[in-house]
């Protein structure tokens, strides 16, 4: 706490007003950013690193445990996004929805060759670290964002909660998933859908980015 | 599972389904418009879980990202999809079996990528790897395609596609695990009652894709548990053997 206070008065007083509200003024706009990465545009490109960066990190961070892992398997996914750029199609979704899209199934991907490898060390404490920010503006909305993440997770009845978050969190496949929650296969199937259903309605047309 | 397979939409957007069910998911997707929606909100929804994971990078990781996009070059925008019409049971069976080839080519992409740590060789096999995917693309697209799937003795299945038109064909070989006994796959065709080598997987090797060319005239192919490194003649039982006619 006492570092980042510090960090905010080196800033200087001028731009403290900006960065103190929780919405950005302009941000950054994710499909815009992805259509300019896709013509070559490095600097687009460097913006939207800024803009996703530390949620696909902290994504996969979160599901690999191990930061050094972690760091390659992020640097592989936002390499992949600058490669497929010209790729994304915007009538399946969100350019936001699409890079954690990839950064996620990447993250699965590594996760199962590890369990196939019976090579994977559970650690405790998968809690990412609360590490202060460039900018605090991002941080604020982040924290925003973290909180009604953290609500609407609270609405959905137990199975739901888990069905989504041990898949979503820990990459186990929903047998996997049936297994360690001792549910049937079709329920927990069923849980990951309704809950995702209710977790859309919750969120609703909130702050993605 | 093509049956249910609408309830599958919440696992697939949570990435928790395998190689196989995410093949025959992206295939439904493709011929139901309300799925795709239906799909598409989901994704905008787990998305949002990955938002309250925010953590910092090491700065390190920015410069390298940027230094290794200028190195990266980037894929052209696709083709327009050809629009595949619904013709019959048959035909669907085909291309369902020609999307997990095709499913199996791009997780063996990613395995790759994934194993190697050195990017320099990484990029170099990508390149190779893709040149190896567009001939599979255009075998798998050949109107004259022949698809056969067989279940792999001790889990798994083997499936192949092969084209007269274009004298060539892919297999695809996904299994449970790999031989005990620290045996490897080896892949082979039968040509005039003649066993030809068409490949032999790495130690612990479990799926592999490859272009065999001149499959449409071999009689048989053949998956066998060998030696590390391989054999000369295979070596029985043959643990898949899908008959060419």
């Amino acid at each position: 706490m006492q570092r980042r206070a510090d960090a905010m008065a080196e800033r200087g007083t001028g731009r403290r007003p900006d960065h103190l509200t929780p919405v950005p003024t302009a941000p950054p706009d994710a499909d815009e950013l992805l259509r300019a990465v896709a013509r070559g545009d490095e600097p687009a490109f460097a913006r939207l690193y800024d803009l996703v960066a530390p949620r696909v990190y902290g994504l996969i961070r979160r599901m690999l445990k191990d930061p050094a892992l972690a760091e390659e398997v992020a640097q592989e996914v936002l390499v992949e996004v600058w490669r497929t750029a010209a790729r994304f199609d915007p009538a399946s979704g969100s350019a936001t929805a699409w890079v954690f899209t990839i950064a996620h199934r990447r993250a699965v991907d590594r996760v199962r060759a590890e369990q196939t490898a019976a090579a994977r060390t559970m650690r405790a404490g998968a809690a990412a670290i609360d590490t202060p920010y460039d900018s605090v503006a991002d941080e604020v909305s982040g924290r925003l964002e973290r909180q009604q993440v953290r609500r609407c997770l609270d609405d959905l009845t137990e199975l739901q909660r888990q069905s989504v978050t041990l898949a979503y969190y820990q990459g186990y496949s929903y047998p996997q998933v049936a297994e360690l929650l001792g549910t049937p296969v079709a329920t927990v199937k069923t849980r990951m859908r309704d809950g995702l259903i209710r977790l859309r309605d919750c969120l609703g047309a909130g702050v993605a980015a | 599972m093509i049956a249910d397979i609408h309830a599958l939409a919440g696992a697939y957007v949570l990435d928790a389904v395998d190689d196989l069910e995410r093949a025959a998911f992206d295939r439904h997707l493709s011929e139901c418009d309300a799925c795709r929606g239906e799909v598409g909100e989901l994704r905008e929804a787990a998305v949002r879980l990955a938002g309250g994971t925010w953590s910092v990078p090491p700065p390190r990781l920015r410069d390298n990202v940027l230094d290794e996009i200028r190195k990266t070059r980037q894929l052209p925008p696709r083709a327009a999809k050809p629009v595949v019409a619904p013709a019959g049971r048959r035909r669907r069976l085909v291309a369902v079996a020609a999307a997990v080839v095709l499913a199996a080519a791009g997780a063996g992409t990613a395995a790759y990528q994934i194993q190697d740590q050195r990017v320099r060789d990484a990029q170099a096999s990508a390149a190779a790897t893709r040149a190896e995917q567009e001939r599979v693309n255009s075998i798998l697209a050949s109107p004259d395609l022949t698809v056969r799937t067989q279940q792999l003795d001790g889990g798994g299945r083997v499936t192949i596609a092969y084209s007269r038109l274009r004298d060539a064909g892919v297999v695809s070989l996904i299994a449970d695990a790999p031989p005990t006994g620290g045996r490897v796959f080896q892949l082979w065709t039968v040509h005039a009652t003649k066993p030809v080598d068409e490949g032999v997987l790495a130690v612990g090797q479990t799926s592999v894709v490859k272009v065999i060319d001149h499959m449409p005239s071999a009689s048989d192919v053949g998956v066998t548990a060998e030696p590390a490194g391989g054999s000369r003649v295979p070596t029985d039982p043959m643990l898949a053997d899908l008959k060419i006619v």
